[in-house]
């Protein structure tokens, strides 16, 4: 399944602007204003103008089409846009699109964006009865859990969490690190939900059941904000204002028998897909596991973060509650995770924070800086068919 | 369909003769089959003179009585009401309306509905003004 | 027709049952937007009609597909014999002033706020939040507190957005009454339902989504058989079910009636949050069916605490109405291996 042609999607384009609103608990805006004033500050952060754009990409899930996004912003035409599925799973492939477009010669300066009142608005954490009534496969296969009872996100990640313990002998308190270490760093970030607000694992193991085994202080808090990203050629990148930070690798992947959050029915229930997503990015930059100064690894839950570290190649299966322990996910530690706080600590924005979190570690200006970042991952949403990216200076 | 609303303009009084089929047919088309709305046996052993109005009715009285005034095309933005005394059958509510604020394409109607005990609704509606 | 005043010198409710109330207040509030239910039919036109006849509401534009904003809590009403379901936030409120001696209850204010018209066809969705509890306070009826609730209907969009069209402020006083006899009051809907018996019909029933690939799997939950897809060709079994052989490609498939024994391959315990038509906490398992195939259900009659991995299950079934039964799961002894 390796492309061998010498054709490579690898360092030819760079994010180059990146964006966000406050995030917060009510926006009290719009959707699409929120979006707009994303797109507006990453185009500002990297001196460009809405007239330099030519192509936008989204989710699915996103509620601002891109022709009502262009209207807002006085975007005059557009050659290219396009839209990824599967909810956070898209956040990365937003950038492989554009990536794709830019490297073709399909469009110049292509911005991609997610807004949402998640928190204010439709909250993705309830019980979703309009997901088990699509008109649609993905209604059909809700059909399958839904009407039994098992229809939130937490309790669809608690299925696989509970067979994960039970797999590898792991505890709640090895999914209580990860909150720990991402709250830390939240702790350092004025932008973050949790800016001052770190927490023990005491404290982890003390909050109010969710979904056994998931505690409260496994789940990411629901979110309104927006986050826009400005991706162009490597090329132009260089005449901007910040260092650019190269799409080394862009990948999307979808494992065998995949369901959406449900993949219940092959012999590993865990995420395989994200395996793909793995082989893929060390295939395309020629680089692994080793070579990542950090990561930044979709956390709307903890137990896929263990799964992830295990999915890359960054220990071997079960290996994660080993890999994590004393403080390697940390700042300063081994393999810094999350350095803005993930999205159980800065904010839930679709793993689309996560992505500007990965840029500034790029440009060496985080509020929690890594030394001598060369080369980093990040992921999007998990339990889906996702994607995810390898950034580098 | 509509007319244009100023601040001052008064609304017609509408009187709304009240009889048991009033009270019962309204209840029972807003869904609500608490029985003190069609039961007066009920209704005076729980200390009531008779069965009354509920709160659904007095909502959507509300709504006729200024669209009717302001035109079947003005969109009706809200209803904000205090609940007073009691609408009994073969009583009369009585509206009556002045409009107190136009804002924004948005204007306020302060609206009473009396009865013989005294106001049985005051408060306001919303509605957008046509531009 | 209620008037606050000012708190005297001496304390209007005993300091204890007054810390009760507000802590009770407190958690309630924290539930947020709880109760949450569907209408029972979507926005329709005989509905409207009746409504319109009623009033006397003659505006054309309700026989043209729009419906009168202030008819939306009619469409979430609970109907005659419904109940609150016991997650409502109001209704737990009014259960504690009413157990702290605050039997009384009158409406006093409602103020309903509309995003926009509905339309004909439309499907509903209401939900409750405790908005306020504020008193003492001493009134023209007796000494109370005012209790705030919070609706708010939305409108499910295809993409999973929720589109809130509607919100409403309902305000009552709950009060001990100072007189012997009692003015006539207009309780909401939540305070007085639980006198009603019987079957509780506004129940919402979530109705799984069928083709003809999967049909197959609920005619037999009916008929007290757990079905499972078959390949014709080459004898693989299936699930979920789907149109074409995984292992051979054939489209030619039929279905065995399984044994219904299984084992816990996993569960989940939810407690969090509201699960429509559903009462907490629910227990959840993925079976590995003795076939080789595997499911999810509802493991019935069984704690928390008891559930494990590899606990052998057997397969029950829910009969809801005529359209729908449900595969559950009873525990069948205690897991392979374990002391229990």
């Amino acid at each position: 399944m390796t492309g061998d042609t010498g054709r490579t999607l690898s360092r030819q384009t760079a994010i180059v602007g990146i964006g966000a609103t406050e995030f917060s608990k009510e926006s009290g805006r719009s959707e699409l204003q929120l979006s707009v004033e994303a797109a507006r500050a990453a185009l500002a952060d990297c001196g460009l103008t809405p007239a330099d754009v030519d192509g936008l990409t989204t989710f699915t899930m996103d509620t601002s089409s891109e022709i009502a996004l262009a209207r807002e912003l006085g975007i005059p035409e557009l050659r290219f846009f396009s839209r990824i599925n599967y909810g956070g799973g898209a956040a990365c492939a937003t950038v492989q699109q554009a990536a794709m477009a830019v490297a073709t010669g399909v469009a110049d300066v292509v911005v991609c964006y997610r807004g949402f009142n998640e928190r204010s608005g439709s909250r993705f954490g309830q019980f979703s009865v309009a997901a088990a009534t699509q008109v649609n496969t993905n209604g059909l296969d809700n059909a399958w859990t839904y009407p039994m009872g098992l229809g939130t996100p937490a309790a669809t990640v608690a299925m696989q969490a509970r067979r994960y313990l039970h797999e590898y002998g792991a505890t709640s308190e090895d999914f209580g690190r990860v909150a720990v270490a991402d709250r830390r760093h939240a702790a350092t970030n004025p932008n973050a939900f949790f800016y001052g607000k770190p927490i023990t694992l005491e404290d982890h193991q003390a909050s109010r059941m969710i979904a056994e085994p998931l505690h409260l202080l496994d789940c990411c808090q629901e979110s309104d904000g927006a986050v826009a990203l400005v991706v162009t050629s490597a090329d132009r990148a260089r005449d901007l204002p910040h260092p650019p930070a190269y799409v080394v690798a862009a990948a999307q992947g979808s494992g065998r028998d995949q369901f959406v959050m449900t993949s219940y029915y092959r012999d590993d229930i865990g995420i395989p897909e994200m395996g793909v997503v793995g082989r893929e990015l060390w295939r395309q930059s020629g680089l692994g596991p080793d070579d990542m100064a950090m990561g930044v690894l979709y956390d709307h839950f903890t137990p896929y973060v263990l799964m992830q570290l295990e999915e890359l190649g960054f220990c071997g299966p079960g290996e994660a509650k080993d890999f994590i322990a004393d403080g390697a996910i940390e700042i300063g530690g081994r393999l810094p995770l999350n350095t803005h706080g993930g999205q159980l600590g800065e904010a839930y924005i679709h793993g689309m924070n996560g992505i500007a979190e990965g840029v500034r570690q790029v440009r060496g200006t985080s509020v929690n800086q890594v030394p001598d970042v060369q080369h980093l991952v990040v992921t999007a949403g998990t339990g889906v068919p996702t994607s995810g990216l390898v950034l580098g200076r | 369909m509509s007319r244009t609303i100023a601040v001052g303009d008064q609304l017609p009084t509408w009187e709304l003769p009240l009889t048991p089929t009033t009270v019962v047919s309204t209840a029972i088309a807003t869904r609500d089959f608490q029985d003190v709305h069609h039961d007066r046996d009920i209704a005076q052993a729980a200390g009531s003179k008779d069965i009354f109005v509920n709160i659904l009715t007095s909502n959507a009285l509300v709504e006729k009585y200024v669209t009717d005034w302001a035109g079947h095309g003005a969109n009706l933005r809200g209803i904000a009401i205090r609940l007073g005394a009691p609408a009994y059958p073969y009583d009369t509510l009585s509206f009556t309306g002045t409009v107190a604020a136009v804002d924004d394409g948005v204007a306020t109607i302060e609206v009473t509905g009396a009865v013989s005990l005294g106001a049985h609704v005051t408060g306001t509606v919303r509605i957008e003004v046509p531009a | 027709m209620s008037h606050p005043t000012s708190a005297t010198a001496e304390p209007l409710v005993d300091p204890a049952v007054h810390e009760q109330v507000m802590a009770e207040a407190e958690r309630i509030k924290a539930l947020g937007e709880a109760s949450e239910r569907l209408a029972r039919d979507p926005v329709n036109q005989p509905t409207i009609s009746n409504w319109l006849e009623a009033m006397g509401n003659d505006n054309p534009r309700f026989r043209q597909g729009e419906a009168p904003p202030s008819m939306v809590q009619v469409w979430t009403m609970y109907g005659l014999g419904g109940k609150a379901p016991a997650d409502d936030p109001l209704h737990a409120m009014m259960n504690v002033l009413t157990d702290t001696g605050f039997t009384a209850v009158l409406g006093t204010n409602c103020e309903q706020s509309y995003e926009r018209y509905l339309r004909v066809g439309e499907q509903l969705r209401v939900t409750t939040a405790l908005d306020s509890v504020v008193g003492p306070k001493k009134t023209a009826m007796g000494v109370g507190y005012f209790v705030t609730s919070r609706s708010t209907w939305y409108v499910d969009h295809e993409d999973g957005s929720a589109e809130q069209v509607a919100s409403m402020l309902f305000r009552v006083l709950k009060f001990v009454p100072t007189r012997a006899v009692q003015p006539p009051v207009d309780p909401p809907e939540a305070s007085v339902a639980d006198a009603a018996d019987g079957p509780d019909a506004s129940r919402f029933v979530l109705r799984p989504m069928k083709n003809r690939d999967t049909e197959f799997f609920w005619e037999g939950t009916a008929a007290g058989e757990l079905r499972v897809q078959r390949c014709n060709a080459c004898g693989v079994l299936r699930h979920p079910p789907g149109p074409a052989c995984p292992s051979c490609g054939a489209l030619d498939r039929g279905h065995v009636a399984a044994s219904g024994r299984g084992t816990v391959f996993s569960y989940v315990v939810h407690r969090h949050p509201p699960v429509p038509g559903r009462e907490l906490p629910i227990l959840l398992v993925l079976v590995d069916l003795d076939e080789g195939v595997r499911m999810v259900g509802e493991l019935v009659d069984t704690e928390p605490t008891e559930v494990e991995i590899g606990m052998p299950v057997q397969v029950d079934f829910r009969r809801v109405d005529d359209d729908l039964t449900l595969p559950v799961w009873r525990r069948t002894g205690p897991a392979e291996g374990s002391r229990a």
